[in-house]
């Protein structure tokens, strides 16, 4: 069975994820998607204005779907795939989740890799964040949340550009400073190029040497070795920092030299603690070989990060010579 | 190095606390809580208090996390889930 692409939308309330969303259903190339909104309140109204079958839209209503409604997003995507796999509904080729505006993202990517009722069937494609053109910068000095949804994403993109100029205000800077990695795209009254939306392996190859930046409590780094990593060493390297890092991890996505893997580099990709199994590339996507791993992090210290990479790299030499 | 990596450890989880050389290796000091951490050959560490040996590790994972255990108890603890996908 071929696992079915998932998506999920974020972005802090009124940053326009609902007026993305209808425009990505009304593109032919997505039409055949199943949608799942999850809305904060006793009423949900999201719903509304998301023009597409009904037979495909479910409500996650009364709680966030990061916290109280995690298990009935799991049940949700669920009976959408049991309601596939019967033909009662139209056969969608595609989910796409809408969070609330307060959600934290990364719980929702752990139950989409890890739930074992649904991991099997679907592959998580990627986390795209909108975040507001003219208010943006406000809501990043005062909504951590907001933050956290930035800096999860694979693909950023900039809504009610038409009010404000992303470059111009330094949200543009600013967001590319803490999450390098993402591609940022502009996006008026919900238009973007959809298809720069739903691919994660371009995503991962546009990894390049992240500038040390720190602000509102969030840092991001990268971490670069010249030299190939025993894959032994990568391993422990993740167990180390998923056991002591903890929440303090936001994001991690690098490419790294493999010494048993020559020419192939190897991507690795985790939100907090949890992580994709590596895919192995054919070949380096640029000249530059090296081993990069970018950190977004809440105080995470660089400088610890790559002392214990170090560190465990000379063990494991040490142990393989011996 | 193994010395900025139990410094930088003792940060991660938020102690407070010292990491000096001594002659056989170094001693981890948090409060009146104090252990040394001994190379032992051919690799690996030894933990010792006082006279006696708490544990013997083969690399670093397992000192950090039984230096965890014994001088930050209340320090949360992650564990790596790969994804299916």
């Amino acid at each position: 069975m071929t696992a079915l692409p998932v998506s999920v939308i974020t972005g802090f309330l009124g940053s326009g994820k609902t007026t993305l969303l209808s425009r990505l259903l009304r593109d032919p190339a997505f039409e055949r998607t199943a949608v799942i909104i999850n809305e904060f309140g006793a009423v949900g109204l999201d719903h509304l204005l998301v023009e597409s079958s009904d037979e495909q839209i479910l409500m996650l209503e009364g709680g966030c779907v990061c916290c109280t409604v995690r298990g009935d997003l799991v049940r949700a995507a669920g009976d959408l795939l049991a309601r596939r796999a019967a033909g009662t509904v139209t056969p969608f080729e595609r989910i796409v989740i809408e969070t609330t505006g307060l959600a934290d993202p990364a719980p929702i990517v752990h139950a989409l890799m890890t739930d074992r009722d649904i991991a099997d069937a679907v592959r998580l494609e990627s986390v795209i964040a909108t975040v507001d053109a003219a208010a943006g910068a406000a809501t990043l000095d005062t909504h951590p949340e907001s933050v956290k949804q930035a800096a999860l994403a694979d693909c950023i993109v900039v809504t009610k550009s038409d009010l404000a100029d992303p470059a111009a205000n330094g949200l543009a800077e600013r967001l590319q400073a803490l999450n390098p990695g993402a591609p940022k795209l502009v996006a008026l009254h919900g238009a973007v190029d959809a298809t720069q939306l739903f691919s994660k392996r371009t995503h991962l190859a546009l990894i390049d040497e992240a500038p040390a930046h720190h602000h509102g409590g969030i840092n991001t780094f990268c971490l670069r070795r010249k030299k190939p990593l025993h894959a032994v060493t990568l391993s422990l390297f993740l167990q180390v920092v998923a056991e002591h890092c903890g929440a303090r991890l936001l994001r991690l996505k690098g490419l790294v030299d493999v010494v048993e893997s020559p020419g192939r580099p190897a991507v690795i990709h985790g939100v907090q603690h949890v992580f994709h199994p590596p895919a192995w590339l054919d070949a380096w996507p640029d000249q530059d070989r090296s081993t990069r791993i970018v950190v977004i992090s809440q105080g995470l210290d660089a400088r610890w990060l790559q002392d214990l990479l170090e560190l465990l790299d000379e063990e494991v030499k040490a142990c393989s010579i011996s | 190095m193994l010395r900025d990596v139990l410094s930088g450890a003792l940060r991660l989880w938020d102690v407070a606390g010292t990491v000096e050389p001594d002659a056989d290796g170094l001693i981890v000091t948090v409060g009146e809580a104090a252990l040394r951490v001994v190379p032992r050959a051919p690799h690996g560490w030894l933990v010792v208090r006082g006279d006696e040996t708490l544990g013997v590790h083969a690399g670093v994972p397992g000192l950090l996390r039984h230096l965890r255990d014994e001088l930050a108890p209340h320090a949360k603890r992650g564990r790596l889930i790969i994804g299916a996908q």
